[in-house]
């Protein structure tokens, strides 16, 4: 597991779903993203990552959250896993460690 | 309710949703893909929701279907790949049954797109202008009292009026024949041809605004600038000057009306074929009116007599209905002799196709036949359901070989569904092979195509989109149709039947595939005796006995060309005279027309009104055409000199009734009226076959004119062997002509042409037959060859107890001679309807005699049998002890 790298979209997702805390589903999630990433995606790419990522154990989900405005339908709420936090950090640490690597910034 | 109602999400997306997408994933999908809907709508509109809607769906539908795959047990994709495996083994196991399927439903396909790329190019006709859609031809109805008649001659003066009254008209333009054709010379090369009637136009310079013909060279706005100008075409550029410069330089045309030396100002590119317009040279149509007739044109006003025709390209927004009545008030204001006059205005795309109805066929290079196009249309899809047959019975036949792997899959836990796509994809697969030859078979046989019909058509067709999605959807429709009963019938087997000892299990009904063998032989017999009879019906025409000996008359080309009419008499006397010093020319004349060919003027008898004109065909020709072409006077005698020009006619038996007369006799010293001129009937004649038998005898009116008129010499010979007494007739004409080609024909070649579209349609109909017969006689030879593996071994013990390979062949051949019996009974009242439906264009006819039947049948028969035969004898012949050891 701890050897599986995150690409670039699926992290902006997991980062998403962080930020959102329990209340990322399909539409907040593709939203979240918009909004930080200034790129319009297309919500059939959102759910195929949360699938993807879920696949993986980096989140899990539970339904819930019916609203008038979606028909009376409920959603899948998405929560980071324990594992998915692990390889976020991860991520997160390579990155810090290779940009201090960088000469002009020391 | 109604808000409700209006943010509905688009159910069709939503069906497509459900249908792909798992039904658990689906509640959250459809929350999702409804809230973001919703939010697009207060903030983008309506159309981009639902735009946006369906692009999310199909993502969805495509990820999650993808996402499939790794989720579940089952694989399509590998499962794809094991049956396109299936599919090749079987098709590679039995190699000759797959080549006969493939081979005759390419075959037939490529037919089925040959004859696609004809309709489609046949209905392209001046299409390929931009205003194609808003262009039209003035047409002119007559209303006499009891007929109407139709002409798409109008007034040179209509055109102008009518673009400066109504506003709705963007351009006119009017166009017209060179009366005679003529014979053009380049002076600096001394080339020198004869140029037909329809090869040298007048139009206006609109013509170059109105229609899309490209300029190779020269300038646009410079075109007619002169009134001896002239634009001609890239052929025509390399045919006078070769690889030099024609821009500029001088082309001298020499005919009627406007002799004279025309500087070439542009070359057009060659004209597309599919253009009713088909000339070689464009000259200003102020020629015409100013010289045209000898200047009878200007003289008889812009508003009667001699004409033009007139095409219209009318404003996008213009609404033609209107347009129309605003012309025909237009027309009624000039109107003088109280005819009613309406105008239509035919769309130029029309012109080609739909022209018969208006009686000016002469008009145009040449017309279209709906009739034709319908014909072949149908009968390509029969050829193309005569193959798909052939899979239906091949791959039934076939299944018995099948069916144990269809037991093994069955035991092993395969649905019903899953073998359905199976034999499905396999008839997909056949289809698409097939398909893929087909197009090749296009290629091939397109020039094929090309030479009966004349026309060199491309294979244009692939360049359509439109044609691809159809193409795709007929493939697609043909591997169902044909892939459907199959997969039924072997799916349906019991597993514990097909695994169960080694017989062979009889499957389908065998009725079906018996009458799909009827289906193909009754389909093959209408298409033999449909081409025996048109080929009978042309060879009867051809053979009549017709009052006119064609075969003895020689026919050169002239224009008779100078300033001064009596110089060309005098010049023609001599001539006539050298020709019948020759001992083998028996009689001489001039004439407009040529047997096959005809004009259509309206004389009418004097006294009688206007309104009461007959149709009557015209022929215009010098003294001696009552000799040159033996007609048989009735009462009267021909032409004789001294009778006075355009004042003498002579009519036939038909027009004597046409126009009232009591009798021959009667009509004599009658005087007819033709443009205001009065003519006396000096002769009356025999009705003559002047034109196709194909119509009943018409009222020709034959009127004497000057020699200058007339583009054609008629030589009566005394010898039927007319090319070898050519040579003495070319010397003295180019002693007398020497500027002038020597160019002739055969009349009875000139006259036969009329049977041309006779021809074609029976070529094509016999090739249409010999592919239909191929097709079935395949389908019949993989079947019997297949029934008779399976009885091998009753054959070796038959053989065995003391059968001979005669009742053999017999035994193994019954079923089939049934079959083919069954057929052409069943050919013989359709034959007789729609052959009597065909037959009923031609005045004079064949009757449909018991040869039609009874020759037809036997080709059938006699090929069929050759194909039973070759393999129910080798079958018969063969070693019992072959058959029988092996088990």
């Amino acid at each position: 597991m701890e050897n599986k790298s995150l690409g670039e979209f699926e992290e902006l997702v997991l980062l998403a779903v962080c930020i959102l805390e329990g209340d990322a589903y399909g539409i907040s999630v593709k939203r979240e993203v918009e909004k930080h990433s200034r790129r319009s995606i297309l919500l059939g790419a959102v759910h195929i990552t949360l699938y993807r990522l879920q696949d993986k154990g980096l989140l899990q989900s539970k339904m819930g959250g019916n609203s008038d405005k979606r028909g009376d339908r409920r959603k899948r709420l998405f929560r980071i896993t324990e594992v998915g936090m692990r390889q976020l950090r991860m991520a997160h640490e390579v990155r810090q460690s290779m940009w201090s690597l960088i000469p002009q910034f020391n | 309710m109604q808000s409700r109602e209006k943010k509905k999400t688009p159910t069709m997306a939503n069906w497509l949703a459900s249908r792909f997408i798992d039904a658990h994933l689906l509640e959250e999908f459809f929350g999702d893909l409804k809230e973001i809907y919703e939010y697009r709508i207060s903030t983008k509109g309506k159309v981009y929701a639902t735009l946006m809607y369906w692009v999310d769906v199909l993502h969805l539908v495509i990820g999650f279907a993808s996402f499939n795959l790794f989720k579940r047990r089952t694989n399509p994709a590998i499962m794809h790949k094991h049956y396109l495996l299936i599919a090749i083994r079987n098709l590679a196991r039995t190699k000759i049954y797959s080549i006969i399927n493939i081979l005759s439903l390419a075959v037939s396909m490529g037919v089925c797109l040959v004859i696609c790329q004809y309709i489609y190019f046949e209905l392209s006709y001046d299409c390929f202008h931009t205003n194609y859609k808003n262009t039209y031809r003035v047409i002119i109805e007559e209303v006499n009292t009891d007929l109407k008649e139709t002409s798409p001659l109008i007034g040179y003066s209509f055109g102008v009026s009518a673009k400066e009254d109504i506003p709705e008209i963007k351009h006119f333009m009017r166009q017209q024949r060179f009366n005679r054709g003529a014979i053009v010379t380049n002076p600096a090369n001394q080339l020198i041809f004869h140029e037909e009637i329809n090869d040298l136009l007048f139009v206006d310079h609109s013509f170059f605004q109105m229609f899309n013909f490209p300029l190779k060279k020269g300038n646009q706005k410079s075109l007619f600038d002169d009134k001896y100008n002239v634009v001609i075409t890239e052929k025509t550029a390399k045919k006078y000057f070769g690889v030099d410069e024609p821009i500029g330089k001088t082309l001298r045309i020499n005919g009627p009306p406007s002799p004279g030396d025309y500087t070439v100002t542009a070359v057009l590119e060659d004209l597309p074929l599919n253009s009713h317009l088909q000339f070689d040279f464009l000259i200003p149509i102020e020629n015409y009116i100013e010289f045209g007739w000898g200047g009878a044109v200007k003289k008889q006003g812009g508003w009667n007599g001699f004409s033009v025709a007139t095409y219209l390209t009318l404003d996008e927004s213009a609404d033609p209905d209107l347009v129309r009545q605003k012309l025909n008030r237009l027309i009624a204001q000039h109107n003088d002799n109280g005819i009613v006059k309406n105008v239509i205005l035919q769309p130029i795309a029309d012109i080609y196709m739909k022209s018969n109805i208006y009686a000016d066929a002469g008009f145009i290079s040449s017309t279209g036949n709906m009739q034709n196009i319908r014909v072949f249309s149908i009968i390509s899809l029969f050829v193309l359901f005569i193959a798909w047959a052939n899979y239906v019975n091949l791959s039934t036949a076939r299944s018995m070989l099948r069916a144990k792997e269809v037991g093994v899959r069955k035991s092993i836990g395969a649905f019903r569904k899953q073998l359905i796509s199976q034999f499905i994809f396999e008839s997909l697969l056949v289809n698409v092979i097939s398909a893929l030859v087909a197009i090749g078979f296009a290629f091939l046989l397109l020039p094929f195509l090309s030479d009966i019909i004349g026309k060199e058509i491309q294979l244009s067709l692939i360049q359509n989109p439109m044609f691809w999605v159809w193409f795709l959807a007929i493939v697609l429709f043909g591997s169902l149709f044909s892939g459907l009963y199959p997969a039924f019938v072997l799916s349906s087997l019991k597993p514990i039947s097909m695994l169960k000892g080694s017989k062979a299990v009889q499957v389908g009904s065998v009725n079906l595939r018996k009458s799909l063998i009827v289906f193909q032989f009754l389909a093959s017999l209408l298409l033999i005796s449909g081409s025996y009879l048109v080929y009978k019906q042309t060879s009867f025409m051809k053979g009549q006995e017709l009052t006119i000996e064609l075969e003895k008359i020689l026919v050169l080309r002239s224009q008779q060309v100078a300033i001064d009419t009596n110089i060309i008499q005098s010049k023609f006397k001599l001539f006539c005279n050298e020709m019948l010093g020759l001992h083998v020319v028996s009689a001489v004349t001039s004439s407009t027309v040529v047997p096959g060919q005809f004009g259509v003027n309206s004389y009418r008898r004097l006294g009688q009104p206007e309104s009461a004109t007959p149709y009557t065909r015209s022929i215009f020709a010098g003294i001696g055409f009552s000799e040159t072409y033996g007609l048989k006077f009735l009462a009267g005698g021909p032409f004789t000199e001294g009778m006075k020009e355009e004042a003498v006619v002579i009519i036939n038996e038909s027009a004597v009734h046409t126009f009232g007369f009591a009798s021959p006799e009667d009509a004599i010293q009658q005087n007819l009226v033709l443009g205001g001129r009065q003519r006396t009937v000096v002769g009356v004649v025999e009705n003559f076959n002047w034109h196709s038998l194909k119509e009943p005898h018409i009222p020709y009116v034959i009127s004497l004119t000057n020699v200058r008129q007339n583009p054609y010499i008629s030589l009566k010979m005394s010898v039927s062997d007319l090319a070898g007494s050519l040579a003495q007739v070319e010397s003295k004409f180019r002693a007398l002509y020497p500027d002038q080609p020597f160019e002739y024909f055969f009349a009875d070649d000139a006259f036969n042409r009329q049977y041309q579209s006779e021809v074609q349609f029976g070529k094509i109909f016999f090739s249409f037959a010999a592919l239909a017969i191929f097709i079935a006689c395949t389908g019949l030879f993989a079947l019997v060859s297949f029934s008779t593996t399976l009885r091998v071994k009753e054959i070796g013990i038959r053989k065995v107890l003391g059968a001979d390979a005669r009742h053999l062949v017999l035994l193994l051949s019954k079923e089939y001679v049934a079959l083919i019996s069954l057929a052409i009974l069943a050919a013989i009242p359709m034959i007789w309807y729609w052959g009597s439906l065909w037959l009923s264009n031609y005045a004079t006819r064949i009757h449909i005699g018991l040869d039609l039947f009874v020759i037809p049948a036997l080709i059938l028969i006699i090929i069929a049998a050759l194909t039973v035969s070759q393999k129910t004898f080798t079958t018969a012949q063969a070693n019992p002890v072959d058959s029988l050891r092996k088990e």
